[in-house]
C-alpha cells in the first residue's frame, strides 16, 4: 500500500475544492478544465500591422497572458498548455514530432509561466521566438497529435478539454492535401476523445476564408441554427480578448431542476450563477521550516474520557430563555426540510409590481436541459416569448437543494441580443431574482425632511448632465483582490515592488471639479446658508464619537457576585453591556471564544447557573 | 432615554364560562390560551427585554396584594413581572386549567395596575400595558370606572382587550352579516348573554375614554389575533444607522444616513454541538491539528506554521504582518460619486451583495434635506442614477453600486445596491432558443401559454380600479424561522416526542392561492396536451471506486486487487517482522488484520483503533483518502465476519450511513455503495440481526433518498459483486 501513497502524492489535494460550495454547484468529482492555446509561429503571424498596429502573435500572446492571470484569479485549477507550430525547432515530450514546440505543458498557470509569455511579447518578443523557435514547415496534423499527447500524458481527471487554434493562415499546408488529411483525421481522433477544437481565426490580407480548411477541422457547434464559428476573422485585441473569454470558461449548471408549472408539468432546467462575489482566496498553511502546505485535521472529543466522539455520540443544542433545548442531528436537518428540491410556479404578476428595492441575493440564471426531459427547451422558449411579449414575471417557490427551506423568486424574462459581430451580449432565458420574506424587509423611520424646489433641482440636474457616462459592468476591477494578485506575483517572482494598480472606483476628482466648474458653488449657494459647512458638522460629532468610543478609557465596571447572580437568576442578564459581560466573564475565569453578546450571556449562565 | 422595553400584563379570565362551548366549537378558554401560549413564544424567541406578568381571574383561589376583606378575590397572580422565558411556556401549558369561579374584570384591571405600579417602580419603560383576555360573561360592577379609567390615564398605562366575540356590528368581521349577530363566532353560543352585553358596552366605555378615535382598533377577537401571532415576524432589527457624506467632486458634499433597510435575515442563535449523552457541550471538545503531508501525517504545532497563497500553481508565503502593509488601503467611510447614468444602463440581474441601503438626510439637518432632495429629484426626473464608491468604513472593502432616486408618498430617499466588479461576472454563452427550429413553439403552443399566463395572474384589479396582489411575498414570514421556532418550542415543552408536523397555516401561506389553482385546471390540462414532455432515461453511471480512482492508472488498481488476493497468505511472513502494536495510518488495513490475527489486543479496542482511523481518513474528503477508508471497512467487516461477531461493524455502519449528508460524505457513500459494501447480514453471521434483503436495502434505500427523481434501476453491478466478496469471504 506503500506504492499506492507514494504513487498519488502531491495530485490529491482537494479535489473537490469549496468552488461548489461557493458556486452552490452540484456536481459532486469533477475533474479539472484544461485549455489548450495550439499557436500558429509561422512568419505570417509576425507580420506587424500598417500604423504599428500589433502582430498577430503579439496579439496572441497578449491574450494567453490575460487569460493565465484570470485563470490564476478565478480557477488555477485548471490546466493550460501553450503549443506552437510552424516552427523551425522541435520540443516535445518524446520529440517525436518536428516543428512543433511545446512551449508550456499542460499544468496550472503560475507566476513563472506568465513571466515566459510576456517575455514573448512586442518587438523583442517577436525577436527571442526567432531565436528559441523560429518559423518552419507546418504540419498541423502533427500539431495536433502532439496536443493528444498532452492530454493523455495528464494523470488527473478532465471535466472539460478545450484545444483553440489561434492562426492567420486558411490554408496552413498550401494545398498539400496529405498533410490535410492527415490534420482531418488527427482532429477527428481529438474530438472523439472529448477535445473542443475552436478556431481563434485572425485577420489575412484578403480575408480568412475557413470553408477551405478549417471548417472540417474544428468541432461542430453546440447549437445547430448558429454556425458555430466567427466568420469574421479578429482583427482587435479587444474583440480577441472577448472571443476567448467567452469560450474559455465552461459554463456549469449548479443546480438540476424541475420547474413545475403544475401537477405532471414538469419542465427540466438548469440554474447558472452569472455574476459571484470574486474573492481573495483563503490563505494555506505551510510548514515554517520548509513551505510545504499542511493539511488540518478537525476531531472532536470526549472532554472527560479523551475518546474520539463519533457523529451519533453528538447532538444539537440551543438556548432560549435559561432552556437548552436538543435535538438529534438529523432533526436539525428534517426541520429545514419543506419538500424535495425544484422550482414551483405560483403564479404571474406584471412586471412594474418587481419592486428595485427587493432585492437579497445576486441573481442567477435559468436554462432549459433538454438532455434531462425532452421537450423542456420547446415549452421554456414558449414561456419566454410569452412572459417577454405580456410583460409579466413568473413567480416560484423554490427549493435549490435538499434540506433547503424554500424562498421565492422571480422568473423575469430575458430574449437573446446579439452585438454587430454575431457575439452573444445577453442569452435567452429567465434570470433568476430572489424575493425577499418580510423578515428581510426592515422598518426605516424616514426623517421629515423638506424638499428642493424646482430651482434647486434644476441646478443639480446641470450636475447630473456635466458627470454622465456609459456604465458598463465590466468596467470596474476590485482592487483589493487585483492588489492582492500583484502582491502575489511581485513576492512570486522576487520582484522588488509590487506593480502598482489602479483603483478604477476612486473618484477621478479633478476631473469631476473641472467638468462642473462654478456650478458646485451655484448648487451650494442654492441649497446651503452661508456658513453652513457638511464636513465640519460631521467632523466634530466624530470626535465626539471617538473619545467616548474608546473602551478602554473607560473605567472598569466590576459587577458585584451577587448583583450576577440576581441577572442569571432573573434572565435579566441581557441589560448589560458587552463590555461589562466580558469583565464579568474574566472575572469568573470563564472562557468564550465569542464576542457576541449572546455567547457572553451563554458562557456566564453556563457557569453560574451551576 | 425612557427606556427601551416594555412592561405588559397579561389578565386571563380562566373563569367557568370561559370552558363553555357550542358543540363542535373550541371552547374561548382555550382560544384565549392559544393567544397567550403564540404570544409569549414570540416573546421567548425574539429574545425581548420586555417583561411580562400573567394574571389570572376566576380561578379558585385568591393571591393578589389587593385581597383583603373579601375583595379582590378569585384574583390570582400567577407570574410576577418578569422576562418571559421557557418556564413560563411550560405553566402555560401544563398548569393553567379551566377553574370553576368567576371574578369581576374590573377588579382584575385594578390588580394589573397595582401590580404595574409596584413593579415597575424605579425602572424605566416605554410602555405600560394591560392585555384582558375574557368572554365578559361575568357581573362587573360599574361603580368606579371612572375612577379606574382615570387612574389608566394617568399612569400612561393602555389597554387591549380580546373577546371571543367582535365588538361592534360595524367591525370587519360583522359587517355583511349583521342580522347572524355574529354566529359564526365560537363562545358566542346563541348570541351574546346579557352580562356580555353590559360588559361589552362596558369595554367600549373604557376604550373610548382612553383614546377616542382609535380605542375600538384595541379590541381584538381571538381567532384573529391567533391568525397575527401566527404570522409574526420573528426577527425584528432595528436597522443602525450609518452616517457619512456624499461626495460630488471635492468640494461637493451632502451628509446623508444610511440605514439597511433590505437584508437576507438569519436565525441570531446557530446550534451548537453537545454530547448525545450528558448534553453537555463542555464534554464535547473539538482540535484541528496540522500535519505534513507525509506517511507518518506528522503534526506540526500551530505556531511552526505560516500563512500562504496559492498564485496558481506556486505557493506564495505570505506572512499576516506583510500581508497588512501590503494589502489595498483606503480612506473608509466613503459615499462618493464617481458619475451618473442612465437607469437603463443598470441591469436588475446584475445587482450584487446582499442588501439595499436606504440614503436619508440627517434628521436635524435640514439644509442637507434640500441638497439631497434635489439630488433625488434631479435623478428621478432625468431617470438616471448615480454610480458611486461606497465603503463602509476602513476596514471593509469598497464596493462599486448604483444609487436610485426613490420617491414615495411620504419621504424621498437614495437607494444603494452594489453592481458587480469585472472579477465576478461569468459571460456564459448560451445557445440560441429561437434560432433552432426544432424547438421553437407553434403557434397553438403558444396560445396555450398565453392562456395559462391569463389564468395564473396574482394581481387583479377590483371593481374600484385598485390593484390587488394576492401573492405579497414580502409579507409572508420566513417559513424557515416559523417552523424552526414551532420545533424548539414543541421540543422545549413536551420533550421526548417526536417533531410535530409543519402548521397547515404555514403550508397554506406558501401555497399557490386557492382561486389561482382552480382557475389554471383547465389552461394546464391544455398545456399537458400541447406541449410533450419525456424524461430521458439515463444509465446511472457504474462508479466503483476503482474506476473513480484510476481511470488512466491500471495499476495501483491492480495492485490493490491482488493484495486483497493474497490477502491469507500474506500474513505470517509481516507478522514475523512487522512490530505492529496499534492500527496506524499508513496501512491501517493490514495492521488491522495483523492485530486481529495475533489476537493481543480485545477485537473490540483493534476496531475502535480502526474506526479512529477510517474517520481520520474522511475527514480529508479525497479520492485516495477514501478509497484508504474502503479498504478498512472492507478488512473490517471481513474480519467481523470471520469472527463471526458482526455487531461492532454493523452498527459503525449504521452511524456512518447517518451522517453522510451531515458531513458531505456523499461521494464517499457512493463509492461504498457501488463496491457494495454492506451491513452483516445473517447469512454470513448468524448473529447478525440484519436479513440479507435489510443489507441490500440499506445501501439501496440513501440512493433512492437522494436521487428521488431519477428511477434508480437496479444495478446488477451491485449484486455481482457481493457475490464476489463474500466468495473471497468464504474462501
Amino acid at each position: 500500500m506503500a506504492e499506492w501513497n507514494a504513487y498519488y502524492r502531491g495530485e490529491d489535494e482537494e479535489e473537490e475544492q469549496e468552488e461548489g460550495e461557493q458556486s452552490g454547484g452540484d456536481y459532486k468529482i469533477t475533474g479539472r478544465d484544461s485549455l489548450v492555446f495550439l499557436v500558429d509561429a509561422s512568419k505570417e503571424m509576425f507580420i506587424k500591422g500598417e500604423d504599428g498596429e500589433p502582430s498577430n502573435f503579439d496579439m496572441t500572446m497578449q491574450v494567453v497572458r490575460s487569460v493565465y492571470t484570470s485563470k490564476i484569479i478565478s480557477s488555477h485549477r485548471d490546466l493550460m498548455a501553450l503549443v506552437f507550430y510552424g516552427t523551425e525547432q522541435s520540443k516535445n515530450p518524446r520529440n517525436s514530432f518536428k516543428h512543433v514546440y511545446v512551449y508550456h505543458d499542460l499544468d496550472e498557470p503560475g507566476a513563472k509561466r506568465v513571466q515566459e509569455v510576456d517575455s514573448l511579447r512586442g518587438g523583442k518578443g517577436a525577436q527571442l521566438a526567432a531565436d528559441t523557435m523560429g518559423s518552419g514547415e507546418t504540419s498541423l496534423g502533427d500539431a495536433l497529435w502532439c496536443c493528444a499527447n498532452l492530454y493523455s500524458d495528464i494523470k488527473l481527471r478532465l471535466s472539460h478539454k478545450r484545444l483553440m487554434i489561434f492562426t492567420c493562415r486558411d490554408e496552413p499546408h498550401g494545398g498539400d492535401s496529405t498533410k490535410d488529411r492527415q490534420a482531418r483525421t488527427k482532429a477527428s481522433d481529438l474530438k472523439e476523445t472529448g477535445v473542443v477544437i475552436d478556431l481563434m481565426h485572425l485577420k489575412k490580407p484578403g480575408g480568412f476564408d475557413v470553408s477551405l480548411f478549417f471548417c472540417d477541422i474544428i468541432s461542430p457547434p453546440e447549437d445547430e441554427s448558429e454556425l458555430g464559428l466567427q466568420l469574421e476573422a479578429c482583427d482587435k485585441l479587444e474583440d480577441l480578448r472577448k472571443r476567448v473569454r467567452a469560450k474559455e470558461q465552461k459554463k456549469r449548471a449548479q443546480a438540476r431542476l424541475n420547474l413545475c408549472l403544475g401537477e405532471g408539468i414538469n419542465v427540466a432546467v438548469g440554474i447558472y450563477s452569472t455574476a459571484v462575489s470574486a474573492r481573495k482566496p483563503p490563505p494555506i498553511r505551510l510548514y515554517r521550516e520548509t513551505n510545504e502546505p499542511v493539511r488540518s485535521k478537525t476531531r472532536t472529543f470526549h472532554t472527560q474520557t479523551g475518546s474520539l466522539l463519533l457523529p451519533s455520540e453528538l447532538k444539537k443544542a440551543q438556548m432560549y430563555g435559561k432552556k437548552q433545548i436538543v435535538m438529534e442531528k438529523d432533526e436539525v436537518d428534517a426541520i429545514k426540510k419543506f419538500e424535495d428540491p425544484g422550482l414551483f410556479l405560483i403564479g404571474f404578476k406584471p412586471m412594474e409590481k418587481l419592486k428595485l428595492h427587493h432585492h437579497i441575493r445576486p441573481a442567477v440564471f435559468l436554462y432549459p436541459e433538454e438532455e434531462e426531459v425532452k421537450g423542456s427547451a420547446c415549452l421554456f422558449s414558449a414561456l419566454l416569448m410569452k412572459c417577454s411579449e405580456k410583460n409579466v414575471f413568473a413567480v416560484c417557490r423554490c427549493v435549490p437543494r435538499r434540506n433547503y427551506s424554500p424562498r421565492f423568486v422571480a422568473l423575469v424574462p430575458q430574449r437573446e441580443q446579439v452585438d454587430e459581430g454575431k457575439l452573444q451580449i445577453t442569452p435567452p432565458g429567465f434570470n433568476v431574482i430572489y424575493l425577499p420574506y418580510a423578515d428581510d424587509v426592515r422598518t426605516v423611520d424616514a426623517p421629515r425632511c423638506p424638499t428642493a424646489s424646482q430651482m434647486q433641482v434644476d441646478k443639480m440636474k446641470e450636475i447630473v448632465s456635466k458627470l454622465r457616462f456609459k456604465y458598463r459592468s465590466d468596467a470596474f476591477e476590485n482592487p483589493v483582490i487585483q492588489q492582492h494578485y500583484r502582491n502575489l506575483e511581485a513576492l512570486a517572482l522576487d520582484m522588488t515592488a509590487p506593480e502598482d494598480i489602479e483603483d478604477l472606483i476612486m473618484p477621478k476628482v479633478d476631473q469631476i471639479d473641472y467638468r462642473l466648474g462654478p456650478l458646485v458653488q451655484d448648487f451650494k449657494d442654492l441649497v446651503y446658508p452661508v456658513g453652513y459647512n457638511p464636513e465640519n458638522k460631521s467632523a466634530a460629532k466624530r470626535k465626539t464619537a471617538d473619545t467616548g468610543g474608546g473602551a478602554e478609557k473607560k473605567p472598569k465596571v466590576e459587577l458585584p457576585e451577587d448583583e450576577l447572580r440576581a441577572h442569571v437568576q432573573n434572565g435579566t442578564l441581557g441589560k448589560l453591556t458587552v463590555p461589562v459581560l466580558k469583565d464579568a466573564c474574566k472575572q469568573f475565569g470563564v472562557r468564550t471564544t465569542g464576542t457576541k453578546k449572546q455567547e457572553l450571556i451563554d458562557a456566564l449562565i453556563a457557569r453560574l447557573a451551576s | 432615554m425612557t427606556g427601551t422595553k416594555s412592561a405588559l400584563v397579561l389578565c386571563m379570565d380562566v373563569g367557568f364560562s370561559m370552558s363553555n362551548s357550542a358543540p363542535g366549537e373550541e371552547p374561548p378558554f382555550e382560544l384565549a390560551k392559544k393567544v397567550i401560549q403564540k404570544f409569549v413564544q414570540r416573546q421567548v424567541f425574539a429574545e425581548t427585554k420586555d417583561e411580562l406578568a400573567l394574571i389570572l381571574f376566576g380561578t379558585d383561589s385568591t393571591k393578589n396584594s389587593l385581597d383583603q376583606d373579601g375583595q379582590y378575590q378569585n384574583i390570582t397572580v400567577h407570574r410576577h413581572l418578569m422576562i418571559a422565558d421557557f418556564e413560563l411556556l411550560e405553566e402555560i401549558e401544563n398548569q393553567i386549567h379551566p377553574e370553576s369561579q368567576q371574578a369581576d374584570w374590573l377588579d382584575a384591571i385594578v390588580v394589573c395596575m397595582d401590580l404595574l405600579q409596584t413593579e415597575t417602580k424605579g425602572k424605566k419603560y416605554n410602555r405600560l400595558n394591560i392585555v384582558l383576555l375574557s368572554d365578559l360573561n361575568t357581573e362587573a360592577s360599574s361603580e368606579h370606572v371612572d375612577v379606574i379609567i382615570e387612574n389608566l390615564k394617568k399612569a400612561d398605562v393602555t389597554l387591549q382587550f380580546f373577546l371571543p366575540f367582535p365588538a361592534g356590528d360595524d367591525d370587519e368581521e360583522g359587517r355583511g352579516d349583521a342580522d347572524k349577530g355574529g354566529l359564526s363566532h365560537p363562545g358566542m353560543g346563541k348570541g351574546l348573554s346579557r352580562e356580555q352585553k353590559s360588559n361589552l358596552d362596558m369595554v367600549k366605555h373604557v376604550m373610548l375614554n382612553l383614546d377616542e378615535e382609535d380605542g375600538l382598533d384595541q379590541i381584538y377577537t381571538f381567532r384573529n389575533a391567533i391568525e397575527q401571532l401566527c404570522m409574526f415576524k420573528c426577527i425584528e432589527r432595528r436597522p443602525m444607522a450609518w452616517p457619512c457624506q456624499l461626495t460630488i467632486g471635492s468640494s461637493l458634499s451632502i451628509r446623508i444616513v444610511g440605514y439597511k433597510s433590505v437584508t437576507e435575515e438569519k436565525l441570531k442563535k446557530a446550534w451548537i454541538t453537545v454530547d448525545a449523552q450528558t448534553n453537555l457541550k463542555e464534554d464535547v471538545k473539538r482540535e484541528t491539528v496540522y500535519c505534513l503531508e507525509d506517511d507518518n501525517e506528522t503534526e506540526v504545532q500551530t505556531d511552526d506554521t505560516i500563512q500562504g497563497f496559492r498564485y496558481g500553481s506556486d505557493i506564495v508565503p505570505f506572512s499576516k504582518v506583510d500581508q497588512d502593509q501590503m494589502k489595498y488601503k483606503h480612506d473608509g467611510k466613503c459615499f462618493a460619486v464617481l458619475g451618473f447614468t442612465k437607469q437603463n444602463m443598470v441591469h436588475r440581474h446584475q445587482f450584487m451583495g446582499s442588501q439595499v441601503i436606504k440614503i436619508f438626510a440627517p434628521k436635524d439637518d435640514e439644509h442637507a434635506g434640500v441638497a439631497l432632495s434635489a439630488l433625488i429629484r434631479a435623478l428621478d426626473e432625468l431617470k438616471m442614477l448615480a454610480i458611486v464608491r461606497y465603503a463602509y468604513d476602513r476596514r471593509s472593502n469598497p464596493q462599486v453600486g448604483a444609487a436610485f432616486p426613490c420617491i414615495k408618498q411620504d419621504y424621498e430617499c437614495l437607494m444603494y445596491i452594489q453592481l458587480p466588479f469585472m472579477e465576478d461576472l461569468r459571460q456564459f454563452p448560451f445557445p440560441s432558443l429561437e434560432n433552432n427550429k426544432k424547438l421553437i413553439p407553434s403557434e397553438t403552443q403558444l396560445s396555450a401559454v398565453d392562456s395559462l399566463i391569463d389564468s395564473m395572474m396574482l394581481v387583479e384589479e377590483n371593481e374600484d380600479g385598485k390593484q390587488k396582489d394576492m401573492f405579497k411575498v414580502h409579507k409572508i414570514p420566513n417559513p424557515a424561522f416559523q417552523r424552526h421556532f414551532q420545533c424548539l418550542h414543541h421540543r422545549a415543552v413536551n420533550p421526548g416526542t417526536p417533531l410535530p408536523a409543519i402548521e397547515e397555516w404555514l403550508k397554506a401561506a406558501i401555497e399557490r392561492p386557492e382561486v389561482i389553482s382552480e382557475r389554471c385546471q383547465a389552461p394546464l390540462e391544455e398545456m399537458k396536451k400541447k406541449f410533450p414532455l419525456t424524461e430521458v432515461e439515463k444509465k446511472k453511471k457504474l462508479k466503483t471506486s476503482a474506476q473513480i480512482f484510476g481511470k488512466d492508472s491500471e495499476e495501483p488498481d491492480a495492485k490493490k486487487a491482488k493484495g486483497d488476493e493474497e490477502e491469507d497468505d500474506f500474513n505470517l511472513a509481516n507478522i514475523a517482522e512487522g512490530s505492529v502494536t496499534s492500527v496506524g495510518s499508513v496501512d491501517p488495513a493490514r495492521d488491522f488484520r495483523t492485530l486481529i490475527k495475533r489476537k493481543s489486543l480485545p477485537f473490540g479496542d483493534v476496531c475502535q483503533q480502526l474506526t479512529h482511523r477510517i474517520e481520520q481518513l474522511l475527514g480529508n474528503k479525497n479520492t485516495p483518502y477514501y478509497m484508504k477508508s474502503i479498504t478498512c471497512i472492507q478488512a473490517f467487516r471481513e474480519q467481523s465476519v470471520k469472527l463471526g461477531n458482526a455487531d461492532l461493524y454493523n452498527s459503525y455502519l449504521q452511524s456512518l450511513k447517518k451522517s453522510i449528508s451531515n458531513r458531505g460524505l456523499e461521494v464517499f457513500w457512493d463509492l461504498l455503495v457501488q463496491d457494495a459494501i454492506s451491513l452483516i447480514s445473517k447469512d454470513e453471521v448468524e448473529e447478525s440481526t440484519v436479513s440479507k434483503n435489510e443489507a441490500h436495502q440499506f445501501l439501496l434505500a440513501e440512493e433512492k433518498k437522494e436521487e428521488a427523481t431519477v428511477p434508480t434501476a437496479e444495478d446488477t453491478g451491485d449484486v455481482d459483486d457481493l457475490v464476489s466478496i463474500e466468495l473471497f469471504l468464504f474462501l
